[in-house]
């Protein structure tokens, strides 16, 4: 079964580059003209790997790929223009070209990151006329240049779009070809593909140093890894080589076609850029809003999605889920407002948006469980402290300024409320 | 209730060499300053503040973070001891 690539290259870093009319080297005419003249490069999230993301024609010519180390890429290139990320405008942007290849066409689509999109074209083909008449209807469904081809698998799919013109007749991979396709392609291909399905964690990282690692060891093509032993390989890179190993000699896993969502989600224009607990605030105000986004139905809220535009430029966002399914506003602060002290700096626009939701009504609650004993408890052991001790024997701290660099003003001391105890 | 301070500091003696850097903290000697930073926030109003933070190893092992300050009620400085 041929699997269709729909590919929007550097979308991403188009996308970042989108509302910044004057980001550090770069210049302010139209974003694609930018991004081809001058050098430029998706910056490392914050937290994630010191790796640079999808770079700009000029930066190629630099020697600059996607998924180089920083260190490398401005060694390489002094000027390199750094763009922060802004996953979430693209990923939204992304969204519309997606659902029209889900609505035009009837494709199920994977797609793991903005500006690529797979499907499998093999159902597809007596519908819209051969995979040749599959392509042509992706092409006018997506709304946007993409490049387009079709494989044996998702990778090889993914380096055939990749090598491809937008406006050429899109390739396609016959089974038995699709090794000799990949043989002499680079290793750096790999980036961003052995990584492990769901949020990245510090394997994540790994994975995306993988290709440099190879690189290093004089493995510069796809076609020298396939022809490595799968023991070697094992021994020395482990389930992340053999990972590699399988996607250079044209296997790959089967694709995961996401599920069609209804999108409930929340934003919050900030009037000036906010931080600390004017942010905490706005956050609260969110959570209030989206359960009573009347889309939400009464369902309990699962895993939910924060994000930011920061007022510097660039976006970032994290992901948090429940233990239990749930629709009080309470656990839902308690959940995300720690989140609040990973932003990288302040922010413009806050948007919450739940992304997995459980039954109708939500978690059902038994009379004075376990938490509720204990808090009971709790409740009972601060009276007594407080008939002992006086009306401030019990304090709680309460962050107010965490990166004060002076130590007595990061938190103070409040009573402990009523409510709480 | 007025919200009570976190992490107040206290005043310490401090006994210090030629160049003003600690050498004695009470009763016990400095073995190594591990670092030295200056903070200075404020500076915009009528009490600015200026703060060179030491952090030292003292000859029991111990860690500590002193300051000094500039002292308003008498000439010179002021010591104080401070958890970082």
């Amino acid at each position: 079964m041929p699997v269709a690539c729909a590919l929007a290259p550097r979308f991403r870093l188009l996308t970042a580059l989108g509302d910044r009319r004057e980001a550090p080297g770069v210049g302010s005419r139209s974003r694609r003209t930018t991004a081809q003249k001058r050098p430029a490069a998706l910056a490392p999230e914050p937290g994630a790997a010191q790796l640079v993301g999808e770079v700009s024609p000029a930066a190629e010519r630099f020697g600059v790929r996607a998924g180089m180390r920083l260190g490398e890429a401005l060694s390489r290139c002094p000027e390199l223009a750094l763009v922060p990320p802004d996953p979430e405008r693209a990923e939204r942007a992304w969204e519309r070209a997606l659902r029209g290849l889900e609505t035009a066409i009837g494709a199920e689509v994977e797609s793991e990151r903005s500006g690529e999109a797979f499907f499998e074209a093999g159902g597809l083909r007596r519908l819209w006329g051969g995979i040749d008449g599959v392509l042509a209807r992706t092409r006018r469904a997506a709304g946007m240049p993409v490049r387009l081809a079709a494989a044996p698998s998702r990778f090889c799919a993914f380096a055939a779009a990749r090598h491809t013109r937008a406006r050429s007749r899109p390739p396609v991979i016959a089974d038995r070809d699709a090794r000799a396709f990949l043989a002499p392609l680079p290793v750096s291909l790999l980036h961003g593909r052995l990584r492990p399905p769901g949020p990245g964690g510090s394997e994540a990282g790994e994975a995306d140093d993988l290709p440099n690692e190879l690189e290093r060891l004089g493995i510069e093509t796809l076609g020298r890894l396939a022809g490595l032993p799968r023991d070697a390989i094992a021994d020395r890179f482990g389930e992340l080589g053999l990972r590699a190993l399988r996607l250079a000699r044209g296997a790959d896993e089967p694709l995961r076609p996401r599920s069609p969502h209804q999108e409930i989600a929340v934003e919050l224009e900030l009037p000036e850029a906010a931080s600390g607990q004017q942010l905490e605030r706005a956050l609260e105000l969110l959570i209030a809003r989206l359960l009573a986004h009347p889309e939400r139905r009464g369902r309990a809220v699962r895993a939910v999605r924060l994000s930011a535009r920061l007022a510097a430029g660039g976006g970032w966002r994290r992901r948090a889920a429940l233990r239990s399914a749930a629709n009080d506003r309470e656990r839902l602060a308690r959940l995300l407002l720690p989140l609040l002290a990973l932003l990288p700096g302040p922010a413009a626009v806050l948007r919450l948006e739940a992304v997995a939701l459980g039954p109708a009504g939500g978690e059902q609650m038994t009379l004075a469980g376990p938490d509720e004993q204990r808090r009971r408890r709790i409740t009972e052991a601060v009276r007594q402290a407080r008939a002992a001790g006086g009306s401030e024997a019990v304090l709680r701290v309460l962050e107010v300024d965490r990166s004060s660099r002076v130590p007595e003003r990061r938190e103070v001391l409040m009573p402990f409320p009523e409510d709480e105890s | 209730m007025k919200p009570g301070l976190v992490n107040k500091p206290w005043p310490i003696p401090v006994e210090v060499g030629a160049d003003g850097r600690p050498i004695a903290v009470g009763r016990l000697a400095v073995s190594a300053i591990r670092e030295e930073w200056l903070v200075e926030d404020g500076w915009w109003t009528r009490e600015p503040l200026r703060r060179r933070y030491f952090e030292l190893v003292l000859e029991d092992g111990s860690d500590v973070v002193v300051f000094r300050q500039p002292s308003t009620e008498a000439k010179g400085w002021r010591w104080f001891r401070q958890r970082d």
